[in-house]
């Protein structure tokens, strides 16, 4: 049933997204906010990225944080140790990360469940640990500065620069993830999120599955920590290998809705935003913590689905009569139906296909 | 032959639950595996598709050794299974639910879209074989019991497996259904696929069965035509404890 407001609806709402996305730079009071903006959009393509591997196959990693960080740091050395230029260290950064996600995955993947999100935490502090006393490397808790990739741009251009870089990699994450959603490689990750056991009695390798994915997430993580590394300038490992980012990640996606392509990046606009209000707020008090915390049990017990699908949900229950029926049906009402369609689609393939059964039964156990 | 086990073995902690099972399933036939509660049979088709390792022991399917392929390199061999208690994915369309079973083929192909004419048409077929096909864009969790368990089995069967395990078909279904259920079990074995059927419902298995294979604490005891089993004084003490 091609419905045309049903098609163009989001296309709009993913116009004025992106308008209003491209237009914040120019609308922006400030140089505050707008770098403000550039958090957010951090934040944005991290939920998104993040999503890969929790939207899509469930498993509900904490870790991101540290791959965000090791993104960060690596992209900062590749800088300041090798001579790089800023953006082949990002990409080579990126590409490291993906190479290192492969051992991290094959150990994490084994586990499900409580036991994955403890080995996802497991992650991050144990890079923090090594970054904070590697100092010889990495500059320790003294941080490490990485030069700007643009020295002669004044803060405003480098803020506006940098909003729109991140804009293009979370274009490109959203692509990728929708690519994914409609694929059939999509499908079976799906599958695993909703039984992995089945899945695997299906034919799905679920291991090489959950490795492929987490991987490309943790490529996306990477180029979004390293992007950061090129614009803040400065990196602590405290604050890139925080658990914390990781559970504001987990927030903002549950919030917008995992299973949606726009979840996690509208779940971002709205947690990131709160953030940063908190944030100069509250100053430095843990006051803006327990905001976040009151915000994620508000939306485990009110939206358990994300705010998207509540307001899909929403607006299919302003317009009754679209929901498909589920009601028991004979195999009388089945034929008549069949032959309805077949009346109405000649190319349908059930031409050949026997009749279900020939007396009246219903299907029910 | 097609599935053939040796010897297998598996105990879980204290409790033996296969004691050097060795069973050979017919080609082409409807197989069934019968026996009372606890004599091992769901832990065999466990260890039979790969979902657990047996301790010692082999399987072969087709004269292939599968005893430590995972799960998914079985099914890919040609070995399709349903569950005991009837397993779907919950908060997927009945369609996707069969379009899941679709082989990606690895990359590029595996990224290509979901819903391909050919394969939408083939999974509305068995929906549509099944009885299901006005459920196609229902979520499966929303389904009757009854929906599901056709619903399970449709997905099976879109993976096109040669020989198809089904652990109780019967349970929990009504008697109109029941007959459905075997009908269709006759019909694609008809066609050549191979059934091996875990089952409680002894009118079930007598009525539709080539062949069948009686268990007890966890090795075979009988096997034979549903005929010759059914008099069998060794099945008879196995189920009524005499």
């Amino acid at each position: 049933m091609p419905n045309v407001s049903r098609r163009w609806f989001p296309l709009g709402a993913v116009a004025v997204l992106a308008a209003a996305i491209l237009a914040f730079p120019s609308l922006a009071p400030n140089p505050y906010i707008l770098s403000s903006g550039v958090v957010v959009l951090n934040y944005a393509v991290l939920a998104t990225s993040w999503n890969f591997v929790g939207g899509f196959t469930g498993y509900i990693s904490l870790g991101h944080g540290a791959l965000a960080g090791l993104g960060g740091y690596a992209t900062g050395l590749l800088v300041t140790k090798a001579d790089l230029p800023s953006f082949v260290a990002l990409i080579v950064a990126a590409l490291l990360v993906a190479v290192l996600a492969v051992p991290l995955g094959l150990a994490a993947l084994r586990v499900r469940g409580a036991s994955f999100v403890i080995v996802s935490i497991a992650l991050v502090l144990i890079l923090l640990l090594v970054f904070q006393s590697w100092a010889s490397l990495t500059g320790g808790s003294r941080g490490l500065v990485v030069p700007r990739p643009f020295p002669g741009l004044l803060r405003p251009e480098h803020h506006r620069v940098f909003f729109y870089l991140y804009a293009a990699l979370l274009a490109i994450a959203v692509l990728t993830w929708w690519l994914l959603d409609r694929s059939r490689f999509g499908l079976g990750l799906k599958a695993i999120r909703e039984d992995e056991d089945k899945a695997e009695a299906l034919g799905t390798p679920t291991y090489a599955y959950k490795l492929i994915v987490f991987v490309l997430s943790a490529a996306f993580t990477a180029l979004s920590g390293g992007l950061y590394a090129l614009w803040f300038g400065d990196l602590d490992p405290v604050f890139q290998f925080s658990v914390l980012t990781g559970s504001y990640l987990v927030l903002m996606a549950l919030l917008g809705g995992v299973r949606t392509l726009f979840g996690p990046l509208v779940g971002a606009l709205i947690v990131g935003t709160a953030l940063e209000y908190f944030k100069t707020e509250f100053g430095s008090t843990p006051l803006h913590l327990v905001a976040t915390g009151v915000l994620l049990a508000v939306v485990v017990l009110v939206m358990p689905d994300g705010v998207l699908p509540a307001i899909a949900a929403g607006w299919r229950r302003l317009r009754p009569g679209e929901q498909s029926s589920i009601r028991e049906m004979t195999a009388a009402d089945l034929a008549e139906q069949r032959h309805r369609s077949r009346q109405d689609d000649r190319s349908g393939p059930q031409g050949d296909q026997p009749a279900a059964g020939e007396t009246r039964e219903e299907v029910r156990g | 032959m097609t599935l053939e086990t040796v010897e297998l073995r598996k105990a879980f902690g204290g409790v033996v639950a296969l004691d050097g099972a060795s069973v050979a399933f017919r080609t082409g036939k409807v197989n069934a595996l019968i026996g009372p509660n606890g004599s091992g049979k769901t832990t065999f088709f466990n260890c039979v598709t790969g979902m657990i390792r047996p301790d010692s022991g082999r399987t072969t399917y087709q004269g292939q050794e599968i005893t430590r392929k995972p799960p998914h390199a079985i099914a890919r061999a040609g070995v399709g299974r349903t569950f005991q208690l009837c397993r779907v994915f919950p908060r997927m369309t009945a369609l996707d639910n069969v379009l899941a079973a679709v082989r990606p083929g690895g990359f590029p192909k595996g990224l290509r879209g979901a819903r391909s004419r050919s394969d939408l048409d083939r999974a509305r077929g068995w929906l549509t074989r099944l009885g299901i096909e006005h459920l196609a864009d229902a979520e499966a969790r929303a389904m009757s019991w009854g929906q599901q368990k056709l619903l399970e089995l449709a997905g099976v069967l879109m993976a096109e497996p040669e020989t198809i395990l089904l652990d109780e078909p019967a349970g929990g279904v009504n008697p109109a259904l029941l007959d459905r259920i075997g009908a269709l079990v006759r019909e694609l074995n008809a066609e050549g696929r191979t059934f091996v059927i875990v089952e409680h419902n002894m009118d079930l298995v007598m009525s539709i069965s080539d062949h069948v294979v009686v268990f007890d604490r966890g090795r075979p005891i009988a096997a034979g035509p549903p005929s010759v089993i059914r008099t069998d004084e060794r099945v008879l003490g196995a189920y009524l404890g005499v």
